[in-house]
């Protein structure tokens, strides 16, 4: 898909479910209880849920929250892997042992207890939204470890390349080097990552609900929606259910549009 | 640096951070909400008595020190401590699971690799289209594990190493296409197709050597990844491997288990780490 | 291997003068431009990726496993699934309902009580006299009694397994039904008879008999030799647990077959519902004890006459405040939750309907005591609750000082009425009332935040540090006979979730419930008791301490290959009658 085409759905998509909020009678949390798991009608497009909310208005509320905190939460996780690599590229060997040590453990621990743990310093009227938000945080907080061994490697290696070489003799600050040349490189390893973390992320604040975290009620939640595919019972019911599985999948391909690296 | 000593650093390396891990877990685990209780005291039946074994378990483990010093006696014993909700050798527990999770894992790996390098190789060498051609990879991407899983105990058909090898297929197929675009578009390449080489030695000759390091990097990636998606897929599948002790150890709060399964999970991702490095390090000698 | 490097446009350090085989395919640079050359090869590329796309589809063939069954059926054996394992198989020691339900197939018992009647029929005991104080109990064993190893079955034995589960060191929970069990005495004067003295009277003597298991005297073996229609005969952690049929069990059919009919019973560890009903529909599992009300409509649509919906349980789900006065909440939020009115506003407000028909997709029936309409001996048919009335509800927050401005509650300090309501994850129909409720609450000013918690972090904000505002939970009432509840009901109990562990009564009504809890424990007189417990059905109903939502409906699922099984709500569910269930296809 060209990039200007993806910007634009994405943009539709973003601006359709702004409207759909903004226009629609119900709001996300209004429940119809003579119209429950209803089909499509004129006055719910897309149906209703188990309660009995419109379909259509949760699942736009549900992207634009989603998408904006999985989508923040994969940049800040990319940047601190990528920030984290680099440094250890950059630093004595000495130093990006020790780092790669941090990392390493980082990914050893159990941090499903911190985020118990977590979840018992927020006060319980936490608002949904503020637990959402903390979801995504701690989520970017965890999420970088696993690639950032890979981004040491890889800058490691391009470190001494001799396209870097050349670029030092010709002046080139490090910095420079690294914001100029290294981390376009680093690109392969970087976008790909980016577009893990974004449903990864999703799908985790819904598992994350389990431990009082994540987009509480009434607010609704696109990894909710996705984790209603593991219920056969809801399947046979409405086949609505599969909307925000579609929308992900889009999502996801615009992201990879402007995240692919072909150019000619 | 000699061989024997890279790999005892290494090896001393990995011993250093199941330690660091055990200790974290022991904090993490003992301050975590829910450690001094039984799902028990909310049976008005059974009420007293798990409140008379929380108490005399709460005597001897008050201070993660004193945890600590259990744990270290129960390592030196052999049996890895006692598990608190099935009361065995944690050793026992892990033992007879041990095999089933590493030949779920290896397989699962290794299938998903195969997967994501057959169709990564052609489809990153088209000039239009990859996006499209990657589009299977993207869905599963989108759907979540537990749901896969569940889709294929209702279709009747595959299984955790299924599942498995295809979460590791989606995830390396994004990162390997990636790489192999930019390998296929690198100059040196452009001479070579000029030159008449065939797609099967530009690949083995040129592409695969010049993308090993990486790939060395995304192995350590994947059986991270792997082990993430262990727990979700044994658990829904019933698979009686390390992953699904994990989970109930996890919701039970069960300190000796999570702790072995910590060091195992270190002892994983640093023999994989090692093996990486090592290999680069060889490579630089 | 060497490298490539590019330095410049130019490229150093490879040797490209080898040509491959087959260069003809290749993308060869022609004078004439690069047109047919990469339309070659792209149509090389397009075979790769088509064969790639074939192999790959191989390799996840390759890749199948089917889901696995824990271990072959044999012949005539019965299967379902427990949700995690057995703690222990030590009959004396259970203290978990997966335990108790192999005691209850393996164990033999000298009363069992009939599950459909609710009352006790003997066992291994013959016949049995209680005396009028009800401190003397005599049992007369029948004759010819074997254990499953073929050794004989005496009043020695009796003695030795009612002993040991009355030792302190055993820690049965069983000894705490005789209320001193260190002064209980058992005397065997011959082997055909027991004679037991208890300090006290005890009430529901049939049940408390339903929970020894009688084993071989000095010879605890776990499950291996049992005087019950089956013994554990094998066991894999995190898989299964097996029975094999007792070849010696006591008992027999009208026509004189030996029973149990079925030949085994395979439990599954299983926790996965999804898979447990595919497994049921496939034909692998003869029954399933609590179905839940989503996948109901499922198994009814695939296998019709397997699922049976046998109306209210014994369970409730109820909403309550958390009463505590030293709870680490601000003081005007205790003042709310230790209102009466507050609480039955709240109970006034909730459509109780629409939990029944929504959250558990019609299978529960209202609820307003924590008496089952299914408990027909203790129900109070007179019982006088609030209805459900928004205008009564407003009314009821007016009459204390709560006003309304816009959509939000005040109360009388100017403070905005906001709180949580704490439940357990994991729940669906549960997360569905909570979400329900917080709309209902809504209605009424109210604003309510849901929190999910994992288990142990909900009963350690509960029991252990009484740090929350409100809970959504159920109860599961094991037993009809509503002394099982003393630990819920009793002031000073742990378990008086509202306010437990109170030194002495914090209201009058508390007391009052308290008197009359003790009333019914300690009279021989079902009139009296029955009167003790309206009463206290009547206080809560009046008070709201527990804001009771919904009884559900005990929904099983019975494989129609099964025969011999008649359906009752009290624990172990459909397989009460082990002993004449068996398959139509099995061998006997």
């Amino acid at each position: 898909m060209k990039k200007h085409i993806a910007a634009a759905v994405l943009l539709l998509l973003i601006l359709g479910a702004a409207l759909v909020l903004w226009l629609s009678p119900y709001n996300y949390a209004f429940q119809d209880r003579d119209a429950i798991m209803a089909p499509s009608t004129a006055q719910h497009w897309t149906g209703t849920d188990e309660l009995g909310r419109d379909r259509t208005v949760r699942v736009a509320a549900a992207l634009l929250i989603g998408l904006t905190g999985a989508t923040a939460a994969a940049v800040i996780t990319i940047m601190i892997a990528a920030s984290f690599g680099l440094l250890a590229a950059y630093s004595p060997p000495a130093v990006a042992a020790i780092l790669m040590f941090v990392s390493d453990g980082f990914l050893s621990l159990p941090w499903l207890f911190l985020l118990m743990m977590a979840r018992s310093l927020l006060p319980l009227t936490a608002s949904p939204l503020q637990t959402a938000v903390t979801t995504f945080l701690v989520l970017a907080a965890f999420g970088w470890p696993a690639c950032a061994r890979a981004i040491y490697r890889g800058a490691a290696q391009f470190r001494t390349a001799e396209w870097m070489i050349q670029g030092h003799a010709c002046g080139l600050k490090t910095r420079q080097l690294v914001r100029l040349h290294l981390v376009p490189h680093l690109r392969p390893l970087l976008l790909p990552q980016f577009l893990i973390c974004v449903p990864a992320f999703i799908v985790a604040e819904a598992n994350l609900g389990a431990l009082g975290l994540g987009v509480g009620e009434p607010m609704p939640s696109w990894g909710a929606m996705l984790l209603e595919l593991e219920n056969s019972a809801l399947l046979a019911r409405s086949q609505w259910v599969y909307l925000p599985i579609a929308l992900l999948v889009v999502v996801l391909l615009i992201l990879e549009s402007f995240t692919t690296e072909i150019e000619y | 640096m000699h061989l024997p000593m890279i790999v005892l650093a290494r090896v001393g390396r990995t011993l250093l951070l199941m330690l660091f891990a055990a200790a974290g877990t022991i904090l993490l685990v003992r301050f975590a909400p829910g450690y001094f209780t039984d799902y028990r005291e909310m049976d008005t039946k059974y009420t007293q008595a798990a409140q008379a074994e929380i108490q005399a378990d709460a005597a001897q483990q008050q201070s993660a020190g004193q945890i600590a010093m259990r744990m270290v006696k129960s390592w030196l014993n052999g049996d890895l401590g006692q598990s608190r909700q099935y009361g065995v050798p944690v050793a026992e527990l892990i033992g007879a699971r041990l095999q089933v999770s590493a030949l779920l894992l290896v397989r699962g790996i290794l299938w998903g690799w195969l997967l994501a390098i057959c169709t990564a190789l052609p489809i990153s060498g088209m000039r239009k289209g990859g996006v499209l051609w990657g589009l299977p990879f993207t869905v599963l991407l989108a759907i979540p594990t537990a749901a896969m899983a569940t889709a294929c105990i209702l279709a009747e058909v595959g299984g955790p190493v299924l599942v498995l090898s295809l979460i590791v297929a989606a995830r390396e197929f994004k990162f390997l296409r990636n790489l192999l675009e930019g390998a296929w578009r690198s100059p040196h390449l452009l001479q070579g197709r000029a030159q008449g080489l065939s797609p099967r030695a530009l690949v083995t000759m040129h592409i695969l050597p010049n993308v090993a390091p990486q790939l060395r990097a995304l192995a350590t990636l994947s059986i991270v990844t792997a082990l993430g998606a262990l727990v979700p897929i044994e658990v829904i599948f019933t698979v009686p491997g390390v992953g699904q002790l994990a989970w109930s150890a996890v919701m039970n709060r069960d300190l000796p288990v999570l702790v072995a399964v910590s060091l195992l999970m270190t002892a994983v991702v640093g023999f994989a780490g090692m093996l990486s490095s090592r290999a680069v390090t060889l490579e630089e000698a | 291997m060497p490298k490539a490097c590019f330095i410049n446009g130019s490229v150093k350090g490879h040797d490209f003068s080898r040509a491959e085989k087959g260069q003809q395919d290749c993308g060869v640079l022609t004078p004439e431009g690069f047109g047919p050359t990469l339309e070659a090869t792209y149509e090389t590329r397009s075979r790769q990726l088509r064969s790639s796309c074939v192999l790959a589809g191989l390799m996840a063939l390759f890749a199948v496993v089917a889901p696995g069954q824990a271990a072959p059926r044999r012949p005539g054996e019965l299967a379902w699934a427990i949700h995690y394992d057995p703690k222990t198989f030590d009959p004396a020691k259970v203290d978990e309902q997966a335990s108790e339900l192999v005691r209850y197939l393996t164990g033999g018992v000298l009363l069992r009580i009939n599950r459909q009647t609710q009352e006790p029929e003997p066992q291994l005991a013959e016949s049995y006299q209680v005396s009028l104080k009800g401190t003397l109990i005599v049992f007369k064993l029948r004759s010819g009694l074997r254990f499953s190893d073929g050794t004989s079955l005496t009043s020695a034995d009796v003695a030795w397994s009612l002993r040991r589960v009355l030792a302190p060191s055993t820690q049965g929970v069983v000894a705490e039904e005789f209320l001193s069990p260190s002064e209980v005495v058992v005397e065997t004067p011959d082997p055909l008879t027991v004679t037991i003295h208890l300090p006290k009277a005890v009430t529901g003597v049939g049940k408390i008999f339903d929970e020894i298991a009688i084993e071989p005297a000095n010879r605890p073996s776990e499950g291996r030799v049992t005087s019950g229609p089956f013994t554990v005969s094998d066991y894999k952690r995190g898989q299964y647990v097996r029975l094999s049929r007792n070849p010696n069990y006591w008992r027999r059919d009208s026509a004189g077959t030996q029973l149990p009919y079925a030949t085994g019973v395979r439990l599954d560890v299983l926790n996965n519902r999804e898979q447990e009903i595919s497994l049921f529909l496939r034909g692998e599992y003869d029954l399933i004890d609590s179905l839940s009300p989503d996948y109901f409509a499922i198994v009814a649509q695939k296998s019709p006459q397997s699922v049976h919906d046998l109306g209210a349980s014994l369970n409730t789900e109820q909403l309550w405040f958390n009463q505590f006065s030293a709870a680490p909440l601000p003081e005007f939020e205790k003042a709310w939750l230790q209102n009466r009115n507050f609480r039955i506003a709240v109970s006034d407000a909730i459509h109780r309907a629409d939990l029944a028909r929504i959250a558990y997709n019609g299978h529960a029936t209202p609820a307003f005591g924590f008496i089952s309409p299914a408990n027909k001996l203790w129900y109070n048919n007179d019982l006088k609750y609030p209805h459900e009335s928004v205008a009564d509800a407003n009314r009821m927050l007016a009459a204390s000082g709560f006003h309304r401005n816009e959509n939000q509650l005040y109360d009388a300090t100017g403070h905005p009425v906001r709180f949580s309501i704490l439940t357990n994850s994991g729940n669906a129909a549960r997360q569905k009332m909570a979400a329900m409720i917080q709309q209902d609450l809504a209605a009424i000013g109210m604003q309510v935040t849901i929190v999910d918690l994992d288990f142990p972090a909900l009963i350690e904000r509960l029991l252990h540090k009484q740090d929350y505002e409100a809970c959504l939970l159920g109860l599961s009432n094991v037993e009809p006979d509503p002394n099982e509840m003393m630990n819920l009901w009793l002031s000073s109990s742990p378990n008086h979730q509202w306010n437990p562990s109170e030194k002495t009564p914090a209201t009058a009504w508390e007391a009052e419930i308290d008197k009359q809890m003790q009333l019914q424990a300690s009279s021989s007189s079902e009139q009296v008791r029955k009167l003790a417990v309206d009463r206290v059905q009547q206080i809560v109903a009046d008070q709201q301490p527990f804001i009771y939502l919904v009884y559900p409906n005990a929904l099983q699922a019975i494989s129609p290959q099964l025969q011999g099984v008649k359906a009752a709500i009290l624990s172990p569910g459909p397989a009460w009658n082990i002993d004449f269930i068996s398959r139509k296809d099995g061998a006997r």
